[in-house]
């Protein structure tokens, strides 16, 4: 059966440490805008945390949230695209093709999550910088869009050494950045048709919620965390 | 013009000609010189200008100049594979290039009397190793990543995609690597024909 990959965010693990934003933009490239354009919505983060606060000062609890591209099943950003940039693959990745994008900026107005970045400028990386650029992942340039890919390329690197070895791929052969990253072990990237994964077992967990799900997106990443913040620590 | 200045730029321009031995910074600094990340001090993935544009869009590249004038067409006669120094390839993403060290794995005892055998054994007893040209490259507008190692599982042979090493000295550009030669290939041989497979 096709893998069908999807990621579980456990909030009341995670504490914010943004390990995940650091190992992110190191995988995959990603440019830094600096404070004026960063002031002006240029900045690109495929992976952010979001704070929320709760209560007054000091009562105060806040909690963390990691929000990524969703990669929906039925993602608005892949109906808009007038150029097929923006497609689902067999393995249920929401793709984005950069030499399919003309930047249109469609996607990025249609994405619920707004966790597309346009590329305003061409990066740039001050000698010797560019030396840790990931050469596994492309350098995207002004004009197109870009967005969080699972990793895809650890998808495909994961793949093809169990093939090397010659063994089915198992559970936690492939890690993004950021699963890989997190000390918390808060997240959690797996294959969803794999009923033994843990990712598909915690996507069923009664702790799971997905965000906005009632747009009908169909995300594949599930939040975990208690139903309500003011419940008492039960757990 | 008079003569004292003749042969200032004379004697400059021959000593500017004058292959001098590089220290390893020079030589790392040449290395980085050469390298796909171009000559500026910032690194942006544009073009550097309106010629380079140019010499994209109409796919003209300079062939790649190797330090060392290496014959596959003799090494191959010798019943060589090209895994022997292309390592790496049926495994991982890459062909390897070789090193100073695979070469002088035969070269200590084979063909030593041979003068860039023996500069070979000079620049491996000074620590110095080669500084290989790219042949196949993509552009980077390209966005291509390409894995050797499904390709070597699926029996695609070397030769496809380089051309007959036998017949070649110096490797040279021989297969032009547009998308289509790839697509037809994939169609044919029913490997996955999404974006994605490539493209990321």
């Amino acid at each position: 059966m096709a893998h069908r990959w999807g990621m579980v965010v456990d909030l009341d693990k995670c504490t914010g440490c943004e390990a995940c934003v650091t190992a992110c933009h190191a995988e995959n490239n990603i440019p830094t805008a600096g404070a004026t354009e960063a002031g002006r919505g240029r900045a690109m983060h495929w992976l952010r945390v979001e704070r929320y606060w709760e209560g007054d000062f000091p009562d105060v609890k806040v909690k963390f949230k990691p929000v990524m591209c969703q990669h929906c099943d039925n993602a608005p950003c892949e109906a808009v695209c007038p150029t097929y940039a923006s497609h689902q693959t067999d393995e249920g990745l929401n793709a984005q093709v950069y030499n399919r994008c003309i930047g249109t900026r469609y996607c990025a107005n249609a994405c619920s999550y707004n966790v597309r970045f346009f590329n305003f400028f061409n990066p740039q990386w001050e000698k010797p910088l560019q030396l840790q650029l990931n050469p596994d992942v492309s350098v995207r340039e002004v004009g197109v869009m870009e967005k969080c890919t699972f990793c895809v390329q650890r998808i495909k690197s994961g793949k093809s050494a169990a093939k090397a070895d010659g063994r089915e791929l198992k559970d936690g052969d492939i890690q993004p950045a950021c699963v890989q990253s997190c000390p918390a072990g808060a997240i959690i990237f797996g294959d969803l048709n794999d009923h033994e994964s843990r990712a598909a077992r915690l996507t069923h967990s009664p702790r799971g919620t997905k965000l906005l799900e009632d747009e009908g997106t169909e995300p594949k990443v599930t939040y975990l965390q208690r139903q309500s913040w003011n419940e008492p620590d039960t757990q | 013009m008079p003569a004292w200045l003749v042969l200032t730029v004379l004697a400059l321009s021959a000593a500017s000609c004058v292959d001098a031995p590089f220290s390893e910074r020079q030589q790392a600094e040449r290395v980085l010189q050469r390298s796909r990340w171009g000559t500026s001090s910032v690194y942006t993935p544009a073009r550097t200008g309106l010629a380079d544009a140019a010499r994209t869009h109409f796919g003209l590249r300079a062939d790649p100049v190797q330090p060392f004038a290496y014959s596959h067409r003799v090494h191959l006669a010798q019943e060589m594979a090209c895994v022997d120094c292309h390592q790496g390839v049926e495994s991982g993403p890459r062909a390897g290039l070789p090193g100073m060290n695979t070469c002088m794995t035969c070269h200590a005892a084979i063909a030593t009397e041979k003068p860039l055998v023996q500069t070979m054994a000079k620049m491996q007893a000074e620590g110095r190793d080669f500084a290989w040209a790219r042949v196949y490259d993509y552009a980077r507008e390209a966005h291509v990543r390409f894995e050797h190692a499904p390709h070597i599982r699926a029996k695609v042979e070397c030769s496809t995609c380089h051309g007959d090493m036998r017949q070649q000295d110096v490797a040279t550009r021989v297969v032009d690597m547009d998308m289509a030669f790839c697509v037809n290939c994939h169609t044919q041989k029913q490997a996955s024909n999404d974006c994605l497979t490539c493209h990321y």
